[in-house]
């Protein structure tokens, strides 16, 4: 009679599967397409009465969703779905089906019966009606753009900048503890509780009983992204707790989108937004996506951290003002050599912390650190749940300007030295040599037939894992157990 | 393969796309001679493409550069600081600056504009050296490691400007050679000069035969950006005209006088280069040696 066992077990394979480790969750970032399908077709359709918010959504569709959109947009009746296929070339034929389902997903469209029985597209009246405002006037004006008096003391962009980098990083410095615990209680340092709840509510920090609240392996992938995308991250995990502190989701969402099609360096009014939305705002402040002199004064700013809200690339917009460029591209510190020495003119602690995660410190200077990756210190970064893909691209998204003007950087996609990127990700996979398959040990069969037909078996409805012919031993697969259980004493019954 | 593509979408994704509308705002136009409203309509349409443009990406960027029989402006964006403008309706702030300003631009050009006694050609070509120009003005002050990609389109109903067709010429092959991709809507006559440029720059020609559908028809045709064209169904291209036009008379030939030395073409044929000022013999009939040679054996 053969033995069962079950057991998790390990097989041995040169396939690399970018399987993290179990039992651990990496951070999760979702996007704006990935967040708006997981809420219902109600609350979609709720959102897509604010302009703002169909002007982001249409932005983050497919490049071929988009053509179709506004070829439709001024369509008054549903347009056959053999036409709408007929637009786009024939070897496209994927892109095209998936930017359809995108489009139903997001509940943008919906199929239709018109005279005839032909199926049809139809664009959603509501999200129809929004874009068209958006795009060529009509209806109400946003909430916040009020006239305001001019103000006496106009902010400009790089104040604005700086002031809303010193308030994000007041929540990154935070989260790595080098803020406000360690370099004595300052008020600027301090984050409220309100902030510390959703850290603790988006798992990047949680409670410990012993040292207070600390910082998870989320939390550092989350330190390794960059601004926009942090920025992004937080305000999503935002506003799944703003239901709770009774501020309604679309409104929230309409003036965050809002304030990313706002112009920089203007002033905008808050009259006539509800008492909830004041709220909002005073969150929005402390976070530094908008400046306000004074809490109660109706008027405020927003800052490049809320008007980058709903762009992909950060660095990468261009305004009509040239100038503003200049000073993005200040914030590249970062050398990195061909020998694995990594140079970093700053004297953030922030920066050098989360440069710790994943390289080993030499020096210290005050204005520089510098410090060398060595296999040990990214495999110490990789068993935190950091990704190499994540390491390339802080070390990417950092790198000095001197750096993306080297001829070999022109040339190629990266700045950083292939040999370098390249070795990172070849410790990231020696990492992953091995896939994890749940599994049932057959063995301690009694003859060489009977260990036969039963591997034959598991083999012809696809199940095993792996055997051995010698030591009469095989495995398999946890969902074909019961199959081959089953077999077995079939077997064993017309056998004995 | 799959790779390669989905690398070129995400990079089609992260590129600053510049779009730069060439509008004709020449009052000879048969279009406006017609009903002035046309002309009207025409911007609006232009104006909601533009925005629509403007909608795809948030680092897209628009200009659009007015051409008249007289002058070249600038009607959007115009330098020094924007007005300041606050939202009256639903539409979005950006939307509404570029439709505020393009038509009060438009506006102080047309009142300021000198009176017209007989009908005139536009300055297409000189309006878009002004376009190549700022476009290359702003492929220069791109940030280090962003794309850009530029088009042109230019929007006219005019007549073929053949007397233009050296600085045309020039125009197309400097746009082929920074890559930039020249479309063009004609409103009114197919135009073979301006065909050619968008064949040399593998852009879109296409002739509307409606003009109330030209924000459809634009849309449709202009709206995708170049390197994402392959993807969708538009119009054929349209058998190119190629032929030149005559240094002499500028009138388009098929068949004329080429100047050996600087390639010119002339219908006529002329002793001296009007370009390079070459001389050349006159063309008598061939005289015939080897027989006189032979005469002259025999008399001796």
């Amino acid at each position: 009679m053969a033995d069962t066992k079950f057991g998790r077990y390990a097989s041995c394979s040169s396939v690399n599967m970018s399987l993290p480790v179990q039992g651990l969750t990496n951070l999760e970032c979702k996007n704006l397409q990935d967040y708006l399908q997981s809420r219902t077709p109600e609350t979609l359709e709720k959102l897509y009465t604010h302009p703002p918010i169909c002007l982001a959504v249409y932005r983050e569709l497919p490049e071929i969703a988009r053509q179709f959109i506004i070829r439709i947009l001024f369509v008054d009746q549903p347009v056959p779905k053999a036409v709408v296929s007929s637009w786009g070339a024939q070897r496209c034929a994927k892109d095209q089906t998936e930017a359809a389902s995108c489009l139903t997903n997001l509940n943008v469209w919906r199929v239709t019966a018109i005279p005839g029985g032909l199926a049809a597209w139809e664009l959603s009246p509501t999200f129809k009606k929004s874009l068209r405002q958006a795009l060529l006037g009509g209806g109400k004006p946003w909430t916040m753009t009020n006239t305001v008096e001019k103000d006496s003391k106009p902010r400009d962009i790089s104040f604005l900048d700086s002031y809303a980098m010193s308030r994000w990083r007041c929540v990154l410095h935070y989260m790595v503890g080098t803020g406000a615990r360690s370099s004595g209680t300052t008020d600027a340092e301090a984050i409220s509780p309100d902030a510390v709840r959703i850290l603790l509510h988006a798992n990047l920090m949680k409670r410990d009983d012993r040292d207070g609240i600390t910082i998870t392996r989320q939390g550092f992938q989350f330190l390794l992204l960059d601004t926009r995308a942090q920025v992004w991250h937080f305000m999503l995990q935002y506003l799944d707790t703003c239901e709770e502190r009774g501020i309604p989701l679309p409104e929230c969402l309409s003036m965050l989108f809002q304030l990313s099609f706002s112009t920089l360096g203007r002033d905008y009014s808050s009259e006539g937004m509800s008492c909830q939305m004041l709220t909002f705002l005073q969150h929005l402040r402390e976070f530094g996506l908008v400046f306000q002199r004074k809490r109660k004064e109706g008027r405020f700013y927003p800052t490049r951290l809320a008007v980058n809200v709903t762009n992909k690339e950060e660095g990468q917009v261009v305004r009509t003002t040239l100038t503003e460029d200049v000073h993005l591209q200040n914030s590249g510190y970062i050398v990195v050599e061909t020998n694995y020495r990594i140079y970093a003119y700053t004297d953030s602690p922030l920066q050098v912390a989360v440069l710790g995660l994943f390289t080993e410190l030499l020096y210290r200077f005050p204005n520089l650190v510098v410090g060398v990756l060595t296999r040990d210190s990214v495999r110490q970064a990789l068993r935190g749940g950091i990704t190499a893909e994540q390491i390339v691209s802080y070390l990417e998204q950092y790198a000095h300007p001197n750096m993306k003007l080297m001829e070999s950087a022109i040339r190629s996609k990266s700045c950083l030295p292939p040999t370098v990127v390249d070795q990172i990700k070849l410790w990231e996979m020696e990492r992953n040599r091995f896939i994890y398959t749940e599994g049932v040990v057959y063995n301690q069969f009694l003859s060489q037939n009977d260990y036969l037909t039963l591997r034959d078996y598991a083999l012809s409805i696809n199940v095993l894992v792996w055997q051995n012919e010698r030591t009469r031993t095989m495995v398999v697969q946890k969902n074909g157990h019961d199959d081959v259980k089953r077999y077995w004493k079939k077997y064993s019954k017309i056998a004995g | 393969m799959d790779a390669v593509e989905q690398a070129a979408t995400k990079e089609a994704e992260s590129s600053i796309d510049l779009l730069v509308i060439v509008l004709d705002t020449n009052p000879s136009q048969q279009f406006v001679r017609q009903s002035p409203q046309n002309l009207t309509q025409v911007l609006e349409s232009i104006i909601a493409f533009g925005n629509a443009h403007l909608m795809q990406k948030a680092q897209n960027q628009l200009a659009v550069i007015s051409c008249s029989h007289h002058s070249t402006d600038f009607l959007y964006p115009v330098p020094g600081r924007q007005v300041e403008l606050r939202q009256i309706d639903g539409q979005y702030e950006a939307f509404s600056l570029v439709e505020k300003t393009v038509k009060q631009q438009l506006g102080n050009i047309l009142m300021n504009a000198p009176r017209l006694s007989s009908p005139c050609e536009s300055l297409l070509a000189g309006s878009m050296t002004m376009a190549l120009c700022y476009i290359s003005r702003l492929q220069r002050n791109v940030a280090a490691g962003a794309k850009m990609h530029s088009r042109i389109l230019v929007v006219t109903g005019s007549n073929e400007c053949a007397s233009q067709y050296m600085t045309f010429m020039n125009v197309f092959f400097t746009a082929q050679k920074l890559g930039i991709v020249v479309d063009t809507c004609a409103l009114d006559k197919t135009l073979s000069l301006l065909q050619q440029g968008c064949d040399i720059t593998n852009g879109q020609f296409l002739k509307v035969t409606q003009l109330d559908g030209l924000l459809q028809y634009l849309l449709w045709v202009f709206l995708p950006a170049p390197q994402m064209r392959h993807k969708l169904v538009l119009p054929p291209p349209p058998k190119v005209d190629y032929r030149a036009s005559c240094f002499c008379h500028r009138e388009l030939i098929d068949i004329g006088y080429v100047c050996s030395v600087c390639l010119s073409v002339f219908c006529k044929y002329s002793p001296i280069c009007t370009t390079c000022h070459t001389i050349f013999k006159t063309p008598g009939p061939l005289p015939i040696k080897p027989k006189k040679k032979k005469k002259v054996e025999k008399q001796m």
